[in-house]
């Protein structure tokens, strides 16, 4: 029987193998065939109201699933792969900002500046694919690695108490989330370097092209971000690949010499701008390696409706003029709430080379004035308080007219209420007393029951956490303005603690409101969804409306760092004084010294046993004579020199002339 | 059974020996191996913080600049800056940074690797990169991973004084933990060689403890030193003297140049820098005249001709090699030290333990030396009267 049955499942394992063998190649041949290392260059400019234009650059890699293709790279950075992989890492965002983005005229309600607007600073959120208790270890050596990536301290994120676990109200909610900022981080050159290296043809090639320096840093706000996300996850089998965005948004002020030229009598006429005005460089061509290549020109919602553009006439546009003609041009599809409709031209980068370099300008004919989509409502945060011993935090929410239509056409049947989630984060010093927690709204204060429906919060632990606070506001919809203050202790840090520019302050980092019932996004019709680009599909995700409020400076008591050297002195000297003067009066011995001193004065009398030494010292040359005298100046052995060389002389005349 | 297991037993009792001797040869041979100089590191810290310090950036960054020149890649070097003044909002030209008030070159250029920025570059990171002792989460690019054949330029400005240089104007860092810093290092065979260079006030007692190092400093124990001009457009000092001329000296240099470090020591006039320019040699075995600067500077290592590839036996033939072409640089260096003499006068030498050694055994070649130095009149004169005193007894008695 055993030796029937062998073959039979040898027969078996061998039929099984193969099969295997054979769906295993079909499969990875499948998937190569679906999943390409892709990469994509895009570049946004947006005419801001103030006189300002924005600039957006979205760079996306993909990456095939590291089963089809092992450990080779073609298009996607493998630095990025290996973090992802080591770390487990399934989504994961770090910007750099420097700047303040500016909600009330650039606009807060569209996917630009909901996804893009970032606090000042780092800012570094992810979420992990690991155990509960590993995640932590995991965030420690993941700020530790993108510290050495990016040439930022984003290791000063790795202690608790600097980090902290949103539980719902930050936006990608999940337990595995680790967020943490660092505000007054610097931002510069060495920052940029790192992340265009991550592109494939780096910044010499293509769009990437423009990022000159020195035009960049010079801009109001400039934020450059890298968003990861890992579709995959190898626990559940299937691993479809890391997406990487990289994206830098700068907000310039084009020169408007050349307005000035044109229209000197006209002040508020928009200032015209090209690329190569704004970069000072165009763009040679795509980068051979990005599959679309292309640059966007958007006119928002407001601006088109303030050139009377619809519909039906886009074509013509009296107020501006294109140095180049779009190849393109994609309207937004219709919402209800909007009678205007933002327009987007698109100039595709491939049709143009190194002798024809691509260069879009815009002129501005007549002056225009529009107003960006605001946000519901726009938040600020600000302190309360004198002294160095206990504030307030206040965010203060204000409505924005501009949305107010918007509002009640989104209400239905009278009770129409307005979700806000603020999410606070504060660092263990300001030791902050949740139940000072009051609301106004409309001037008013209100039961904080009334208006909070949700409330988390999380107590600092000196040294160790910070405080964080996640609260979710119920506001009716007519509400113009409502105010949260929350009162706090200032706490005292070690010596060591502060940092060694204690005195300009410590920073709080920005709250985020957000408004989970507004999405801000933007769909255009498109006539082929083959030739999707990435950026434009980024506008159309659904993403809710965030903002982000300015960082407060909190200055702490400070004391005066040289104390403990001036009391460590003192009180050594005291000490010295003290024991030495003790010490001398039990050790002294009267009649020892005198005999010491006597010896001495016999010592002294004796004239030719110094000389006698002095001169032995002399001969033997240069070695014992600092033992004897002190080194005496040049000028001083000039005359002595001189004396001893007539001496001689003298007595050698005096010699021969006794003699002969 | 027995009768095989004899020649066996036999060969491998003549075997013993033989690897015996092989081992004591490759042990015999493998300090030759170490001793090779296989690559170049450079540490350069900037450790003032504050717009005003703004030369102190500007210095460190001339100095990473300049060895990037010449040939130390960035993953090599590691560059502490204690503030950002590149993109400070008081910076007029945003993202730059001069070390020129005719703003021809841009430091701050477009590939720039900091290492330890602003908070980071505290006096025990300091310690820790020296050393190597970090923790395990620490990245690569933040070590100093060097090896008993690295060359290291430790280069150091901020603010300092008698025996400390601080940091962040927060902390020191005394010459006593730089030079047990040194030590561990020379323990853990973290180098070869290596060059400490400090640009700050009294610089001189900074490396004054530091072990077996070649060392310079800006100004001797009780003398500052000094920015070289000021940028009316910046609004502040943008270098200091004596980093100043260490640049003037290797914009003159290529990577190919065979500059050495005396003409590097010898090129700093004390009128120009307003402080005396300090080097320590005394514990450094090689001869200045016979060591480029680009050993340090830059990353130029000696190609070894080689007959058989990737072999073992290469090693010793190598070492031969070796020699026979330091020999061939000194016969190089001739001209060059010939030149180097007549700056002689200029040159400070403040440690001369050769001629203290040299007195008790051989006094005719001291008694030379002493002739040759303008400074030992005084004693040459004494020598000369005290010999004419017998001559002139002598010449008496035979006019009698």
């Amino acid at each position: 029987m055993v030796l029937l049955q062998r073959p039979h499942i040898l027969l078996l394992l061998i039929g099984t193998h193969q099969f295997l063998q054979c769906w295993i190649a079909f499969g990875s041949v499948n998937e190569e065939g679906q999943k390409q290392a892709e990469f994509s260059e895009e570049l946004l400019l947006k005419p801001l109201p103030d006189h300002k234009l924005l600039a957006h650059f979205h760079f996306q890699s993909s990456g095939p699933p590291s089963t089809s293709n092992g450990c080779h790279h073609h298009l996607f950075p493998k630095a990025i792969s290996q973090l992802v992989q080591k770390f487990r890492i399934k989504e994961m965002e770090l910007s750099f900002t420097k700047g303040r983005w500016n909600y009330e005229s650039w606009g807060g309600f569209d996917p630009l500046s909901s996804s893009n607007a970032k606090p000042p600073g780092v800012e570094l959120w992810a979420v992990f694919d690991v155990p509960q208790h590993h995640i932590d270890a995991s965030w420690k050596n993941l700020t530790h690695t993108l510290s050495g990536l990016f040439c930022a301290s984003i290791n000063f994120l790795e202690s608790t108490a600097t980090y902290s676990t949103p539980e719902w109200s930050f936006p990608p909610a999940s337990g595995n989330v680790r967020y943490g900022t660092l505000p007054c981080e610097a931002v510069c050159t060495e920052n940029l370097t790192p992340w265009l290296k991550l592109l494939p043809c780096r910044d010499k090639a293509g769009i990437a092209l423009l990022l000159d320096r020195p035009s960049l840093y010079r801009g109001f706000y400039h934020s450059q971000q890298l968003h990861l996300t890992s579709t995959g996850s190898s626990s559940e089998g299937i691993d479809s690949g890391i997406i990487l965005e990289q994206t830098l948004t700068v907000v310039l002020q084009p020169n408007s010499e050349m307005a000035i030229e044109v229209h000197a009598s006209e002040k508020h006429i928009q200032p015209s701008w090209s690329l190569s005005s704004i970069f000072g460089k165009q763009v040679s061509g795509r980068c051979v390696l990005a599959k679309p290549s292309s640059v966007y020109l958007l006119l928002d919602r407001g601006l088109s409706a303030a050139n009377g553009l619809t519909s039906e006439n886009f074509w013509s546009n009296p107020s501006f003029e294109l140095s180049a003609n779009p190849d393109r041009i994609f309207l937004e599809e219709s919402s209800s709430h909007s009678k205007s409709l933002s327009i987007l031209y698109m100039f595709q980068v491939e049709k143009y080379c190194e002798s024809e370099p691509f260069d879009i300008g815009l002129m501005w004919k007549v002056p225009v004035a529009w107003l960006c989509q605001q946000t519901p409502l726009h938040a600020s945060r600000f302190l309360m308080g004198s002294g160095n011993e206990r504030a307030a935090i206040a965010i203060s929410l204000k409505s924005t007219q501009f949305t107010e239509g918007f509002m009640s056409a989104n209400s239905k049947d009278g009770s129409c209420e307005l979700r806000v989630d603020v999410f606070q984060v504060v660092p263990w010093y300001v030791k902050v007393y949740f139940h000072s927690l009051r609301v106004f709204v409309d001037q008013q204060p209100r039961a904080v029951s009334d208006i909070i429906e949700k409330i988390h919060v999380s107590p600092s632990k000196d040294k160790m956490s910070p405080g964080v606070m996640e609260v979710v506001l119920k506001l009716p919809c007519r509400v113009n303005t409502a105010a949260l203050t929350i009162e706090f202790d200032k706490g005292f840090l070690r010596i060591d603690e502060y940092l060694p520019d204690a005195n300009q302050g410590f920073d709080i980092p920005s709250a985020i409101i957000s408004f989970p019932n507004f999405h801000a996004s933007m769909v255009f019709l498109e006539d082929d969804s083959l030739n999707k680009s990435p950026l434009l599909s980024k506008f159309q995700e659904k993403c809710p409306v965030m903002s982000y409020t300015e960082v407060l400076l909190v200055p702490l008591t400070t004391p005066d760092f040289s104390m403990p050297y001036n009391v460590i002195t003192i009180t050594c000297t005291v000490f010295a004084l003290y024991f030495g003067s003790v010490l001398n009066v039990l050790q002294r011995s009267v009649a020892e010294e005198e005999r010491f001193l006597k010896a001495k004065a016999a010592k002294k009398t004796g004239r030719l046993p110094l000389l006698l030494s002095k001169l032995s010292a002399k001969l033997r040359g240069r070695r014992l004579e600092p033992l004897h005298s002190p080194p005496s100046s040049s000028s001083f052995i000039n005359s002595k020199l001189v004396l001893k060389v007539i001496l001689v002389a003298g007595l050698a005349v005096g010699w021969q002339y006794f003699f002969s | 059974m027995e009768t095989f297991i004899n020649p066996k037993s036999l060969f491998h009792l003549l075997l013993l020996p033989c690897l015996l001797l092989y081992s004591s040869i490759a042990y015999n041979s493998s300090p030759v191996e170490a001793a090779m100089h296989t690559n170049n590191w450079a540490v350069l810290v900037c450790t003032s913080r504050f717009w005003f310090n703004y030369r102190h950036m500007a210095n460190t960054l001339s100095l990473y600049r300049t060895v990037k020149r010449l040939g130390i890649p960035d993953e090599r070097i590691i560059l502490m800056l204690a503030d950002d003044m590149a993109c400070n909002t008081r910076n007029k030209y945003p993202a730059q940074v001069f070390n020129n008030e005719n703003h021809r070159l841009n430091l701050y250029g477009d590939n720039v690797e900091v290492d330890y920025r602003g908070y980071e570059v505290t006096v025990e990171n300091f310690l820790r990169v020296l050393t190597g002792r970090h923790e395990t989460a620490v990245p690569r690019s933040k070590r100093l991973l060097s090896d008993e054949g690295s060359h290291i330029l430790l280069y150091m400005t901020g603010h300092g004084g008698d025996e400390f240089l601080k940091f962040q104007d927060s902390e020191e860092l005394q010459s006593h933990d730089l030079a047990d810093a040194v030590k561990q290092m020379k323990e853990k065979h973290r180098f070869k060689e290596l060059l400490i260079m400090v640009d700050t006030c009294q610089a001189a007692t900074l490396f004054n403890q530091s072990p077996g190092v070649l060392a310079i400093g800006s100004s001797m124990k009780g003398e500052n030193s000094y920015s070289h001009h000021l940028d009316s457009d910046v609004g502040v000092s943008v270098v200091d003297r004596f980093t100043y001329y260490t640049l003037a000296f290797f914009e003159r240099l290529n990577i190919y140049d065979n500059a050495s470090l005396s003409s590097l020591f010898s090129s700093y006039n004390p009128s120009l820098l307003m402080s005396t320019a300090y080097y320590r040699k005394d514990l450094y075995k090689r001869r200045l005249e016979e060591v480029p600067v680009t050993n340090f500077f830059g990353s130029v290592m000696e190609t070894i001709h080689t007959d058989a590839a990737y072999k073992a036996l290469s090693r010793r033939n190598s070492g031969r090699f070796e020699d026979e072409m330091s020999l061939d640089q000194s016969v190089h260096h001739i001209k060059r030290r010939m030149l180097i003499k007549v700056n002689d006068g200029d040159e400070i030498h403040d440690i001369n333990p050769e001629g203290e050694e040299g007195a008790s055994k051989c006094p005719w070649s001291t008694f030379r030396k002493k002739f040759q130095k303008a400074e030992n009149v005084d004693s040459l004169l004494n020598y000369g009267l005290v010999a004419m005193i017998p001559l002139l007894v002598i010449s008496t008695w035979l006019v009698q």
